[in-house]
């Protein structure tokens, strides 16, 4: 009798999952022909995104499957279901960082055709919509496009007498005035990753004149370890060290955040995401008294940091017609301008979404000038402040674990940027 | 001894339970395994694709790859002090429930709460730990002038800190075992043993803890290799740094697969670990089921 | 006892000093993530001190607007199979192994821990195959499968050294009285193991409760579980501390009754124990 019981139970639970397995499975939601399935990483735009997702239906008749998950969630599902030809996914969040990689795997379709029929095309900013073109080719159409501003605390500045610094020479300067036990003067990303430290260190690199290769596109021979490069690490080092809160050789986007709304740190220097959650007054203790401006140069000038994102289609989609009316619908003015009015501050891609004056108001609410700081900081900004080849992620990561290494006192500067090169060569390499 | 006839009945009955469900388990573990290792022989590359070789180059270069080599030295870090710290708080934990609180139930739901939280929110919840200007610990501290190192920003400051972390999460799961263990450890022994005039302490260090020497091997062994894949603690608190300092060797596999896109590489170093783990748990299984047998 | 009553009276309070350090060490990230998850935005890392009035539901009333109620129900139900499949098939199995006289035991039990070894960032690319073939992706039997992997080693594992406390007499015993393996079993042995299988059945629960990685995998929208969840809240530019932390207090509240229902179990089995 026990054995019967036992028996009839796990046969039970096994034909029960086996039942209940069919009704859950995704109906193979890619074969029906008005749906289209999207996967996104969260961020203001995403999310605002999928809470727009009524709209598309409406207009379209399509409908639209939006699945946000986490970033790094979104690039292990990602990953996974490229190589593993699943082709459950017919519109790809397509970070720009990615496309080079992505586009020499073969797994995204080319729009250029839909693109160049598009009658405001010239609406979109030119340089994250070029960012997009590989090969004379676009695969993808941006929804944002970040960029790298500096946030400060216009009273600590005022209090301890200094302007407002243009170089970052200047910085070391305002830093070491600002300073102080209460409130470190600067906090900016440590950590080490492409997307990390990466993302704000070239700022001050290429302030000093310092790049990545020699002459690109045309010469690619590593040149990191340069006078110029060693004289912005030392800079970073110092600054991070000396004038940053404790803590900082580990310090990520979160803790930078963190560090401003608390009143931990006076400055900081970073994307377009990150400052603008200094000035968030639903978040920041100090956002009134945070100011925004252009990042400081050096001898060869400024260079903000740019991180575009887009949508892509992936190669094979069997919905390619939907999934390109959901790029066009995403990235159109009307709902970019939505996007722009109710998620906190996105960096839209579109000329005339700046021109709204809803817009223009929210974003004057913050600061006079934010609109127009972001416009000048993007246009400053390189295409290619983080090399657009499809072996970055890797170089990116060493770098970035090297120079995190100088911040943290593991290794001299000088040995920090030898590595770094030596790295660059045999990856490029094999 | 069991008679031989119902033990052949007996086998038979288990074994016939035993099948299905080894086998659905065996096909979707064991042949996603097969394929590590036939991937570790290729050069398969997210991006390049496979080229058709066939060889044993990723084994070849992991020898002269640096940073393989520290990754295995990380790991070792991580593990041994790890699973010591576990295994020891667990342990104390369990006698301590056993022995000197008993009778409060709910003290032992309490202990086992940090089991329960996964991972990844552990990793985020510590890193805020950890972190001087997120920390109370900090803020605590400051209020009496005291200045708390960040532990994350040098080396054996993240390993610690990891190691903290990791055991906080994993004692539970060594404070049940322990704790059913004793109690199935008659406390007639006890008595006995306070009759001969030992201590209590004594008699635990003498008597109890030698008789949860095969459990607490086994126990080691589970976490050992548990923490021998260690990856959210050390993604989310220090992305592999200071520098590379708590890159251990699965964390590596991963940067290998994921971000250098290099697949078949990052499989032989998966193909490596397992073939590590079970050289090193055959070696403790066997020291566990001699002295079983004892 | 030999020892004095003073010497014995310290080396309790000692014991209990020890017992509430431990206890400390436990609670402390607890009772901040208690915290985190009721202060607002602009107050999350505060000393309390310093604005002891700032407190909120709002990140309560967020986590149970989104997805995440969803995500844990899923994770009860998958994990909570997994358990029930790995004790009813593990339990005989374990028996078998304990009390069998067989050369191959060690191997068998050996070969069980070989399926956890491997690191998972090795086999993902293949299991993800396997399982888009199969058709089990973002299905609860394809995760409930993949769990069990991890359940039915550890209960056959634990289960046996249980197991092996039981002296061979009580099975002879029972046998004697004309009962079949299979009463013997259920009617004396497991009663007698109870212990080890309450903490087998939690331990296992807890393992597959826990899990990120085949959840990450295997997943989709439907069948997301609680730990994957989680990391959609770190987002691209913002850590949501505030869901995180009420996310995690709503990961383990459910397990501290499940705890303390089973200690009815551990504790009524210390009258019916085994006894020399």
């Amino acid at each position: 009798m026990i054995k019967v019981t036992r028996r009839a139970l796990t046969a039970t639970l096994l034909l029960g999952s086996t039942v209940l397995a069919p009704m859950l499975a995704p109906g193979a939601a890619a074969a029906q022909a008005r749906e289209v399935n999207v996967l996104l990483f969260s961020m203001p735009s995403t999310r605002g995104l999928a809470a727009l997702a009524d709209d598309f239906e409406a207009e379209t008749g399509i409908k639209a499957n939006i699945d946000v998950v986490g970033q790094d969630v979104f690039e292990s599902r990602i990953t996974l279901s490229f190589t593993g030809g699943a082709r459950d996914i017919d519109v790809v969040h397509t970070p720009v960082i990615q496309v080079q990689r992505w586009v020499e795997a073969g797994w995204l379709e080319p729009m250029t055709a839909q693109i160049d029929g598009l009658d405001d095309k010239d609406d979109i900013l030119t340089g994250p919509l070029e960012a997009y073109k590989v090969s004379g080719d676009y695969y993808g159409m941006p929804f944002f496009a970040e960029t790298g501003l500096m946030a400060y605390r216009k009273d600590l500045l005022d209090a301890a007498g200094v302007g407002v610094p243009e170089t970052w020479d200047e910085m070391l300067e305002v830093a070491n005035a600002v300073d102080s036990d209460d409130t470190a003067a600067i906090a900016m990303r440590v950590a080490p990753g492409q997307g990390f430290n990466m993302f704000v260190f070239p700022m001050i690199m290429r302030a000093y004149g310092g790049k990545f290769f020699a002459n690109y596109p045309d010469d690619m021979t590593p040149a990191i370890n340069s006078p110029e490069n060693l004289q912005a690490l030392n800079t970073y080092i110092t600054l991070m060290n000396d004038y940053g809160p404790q803590g900082i050789g580990n310090f990520n986007f979160p803790e930078v955040v963190a560090a401003l709304q608390n009143g931990q740190a006076a400055m900081t220097v970073d994307g377009t995401s990150i400052v603008s959650q200094a000035v968030d007054p639903a978040a920041s203790k100090f956002a009134d008294q945070f100011v925004l401006a252009l990042p400081p140069g050096g001898p060869a000038g400024r260079s903000p940091a740019i991180a575009v994102h887009g949508l892509g289609i992936p190669a094979g989609t069997e919905n390619a017609d939907a999934a390109f009316e959901f790029v066009k619908w995403a990235t159109s003015t009307e709902t970019l301008s939505k996007l722009a009015i109710n998620e906190a501050y996105p960096d839209f891609t579109r000329a005339s979404v700046a021109e709204n004056p809803e817009v223009q108001a929210k974003y004057a609410g913050v600061q006079e000038n934010f609109l127009d700081l972001r416009v000048e900081a993007l246009n400053l900004a390189l295409g290619h402040y983080r090399p657009l080849i499809p072996t970055w992620p890797e170089i990116g990561a060493a770098i970035g674990e090297n120079v995190n290494a100088a911040v943290n006192g593991l290794m001299s500067p000088e040995e920090a940027l030898e590595a770094a090169e030596d790295e660059m060569k045999s990856i490029l390499a094999y | 001894m069991t008679p031989p006839r119902a033990s052949a009945a007996m086998d038979r009955t288990y074994r016939r339970m035993l099948w299905p469900a080894s086998l659905a388990v065996g096909i979707f573990a064991i042949a996603p395994l097969l394929g590590m290792l036939a991937l570790s022989f290729t050069d398969f590359h997210l991006v390049r694709g496979w080229s058709g070789k066939i060889g044993i180059h990723n084994f070849l270069r992991l020898f002269e790859d640096r940073r393989f080599v520290s990754s295995i030295y990380i790991m070792m870090a991580l593990s041994a002090f790890g699973v010591l710290a576990q295994v020891v708080l667990g342990t104390a934990i369990a006698v301590g429930l056993d022995k000197i609180v008993g009778k409060w139930r709910v003290a032992r739901g309490i202990f086992v709460v940090p089991f329960a939280v996964p991972h990844v929110a552990v990793a985020l919840i510590w890193l805020s730990l950890f972190t001087p200007t997120l920390s109370p610990i900090n803020a605590v501290f400051a209020v009496f002038g005291i200045e708390v190192p960040a532990l994350l920003t040098t080396q054996t400051g993240a390993i610690t800190a990891i190691v903290i972390a990791d055991t906080w999460a994993t004692y539970p799961f060594v404070m049940l075992i322990v704790l059913a263990a004793l109690q199935g450890i008659s406390p007639d022994l006890d008595e006995a043993a306070a009759l001969d005039g030992a201590t209590r302490v004594k008699a635990f260090f003498r008597i109890t803890l030698p008789l949860l020497y095969p459990t607490l091997l086994m126990v080691a062994l589970f976490r050992f290799i548990e923490t021998l894949k260690h990856f959210p603690l050390i993604f989310v608190m220090t992305s592999g740094g200071p520098g590379r300092a708590t890159q251990a060797t699965n964390y590596y596999a991963y940067v290998q697969t994921f971000q250098n896109s290099n697949v078949a590489y990052g499989a032989s170093i998966a193909v490596f670990l397992f073939l590590f783990a079970a050289a090193i748990s055959f070696y403790i299984a066997k020291a566990n089921a001699r002295l079983s047998d004892a | 006892m030999r020892d004095t009553s003073t010497a014995f009276r310290v080396k309790k309070a000692l014991g209990y000093a020890m017992m509430l350090a431990f206890l400390g060490f436990s609670l402390l990230p607890v009772v901040w993530v208690l915290l985190l998850s009721l202060r607002p935005a602009t107050a999350l890392f505060e000393p309390i001190w310093e604005s002891p009035t700032a407190w909120t539901l709002d990140n309560i009333r967020s986590i149970a607007r989104s997805d995440f109620p969803a995500a844990l129900l899923n994770s009860f139900i998958t994990a909570g199979s997994s358990t029930l499949l790995a004790l009813l098939v593990g339990v005989p199995g374990a028996f078998a192994l304990s009390k069998r006289r067989a050369s191959n035991k060690f191997f068998a039990s050996w070969l069980l821990l070989l399926l956890r070894m491997a690191p998972p960032v090795g086999f993902v690319i293949p299991l993800f195959l396997v399982y888009v073939r199969a058709g089990l992706i973002d299905t609860y039997a394809g995760l409930i499968f993949a769990y069990t992997s991890l359940t039915l080693p550890f209960v056959v594992w634990s289960m046996w050294t249980s197991f092996n406390q039981i002296p061979d007499e009580l099975v002879e015993a029972g046998l004697m009285d004309g009962a079949s393996l299979g009463r013997v079993l259920w009617r004396i042995v497991i009663p007698a193991a109870r212990p080890g299988l309450v903490a087998a059945g939690v331990l296992s629960f807890l393992l597959a409760w826990n899990d990120f990685f085949f959840s990450l995998i295997i997943t989709r929208s439907d069948t997301t579980t609680a730990p994957v969840a989680v990391m959609n809240f770190v987002s691209y530019a913002s850590v949501d501390w505030g869901a995180i932390a009420v996310a995690s207090i709503a990961l383990t509240l459910p397990v501290v009754p499940i705890i303390v229902l089973a200690n009815k179990y551990i504790v009524q089995s210390l009258g019916g124990a085994v006894k020399g």
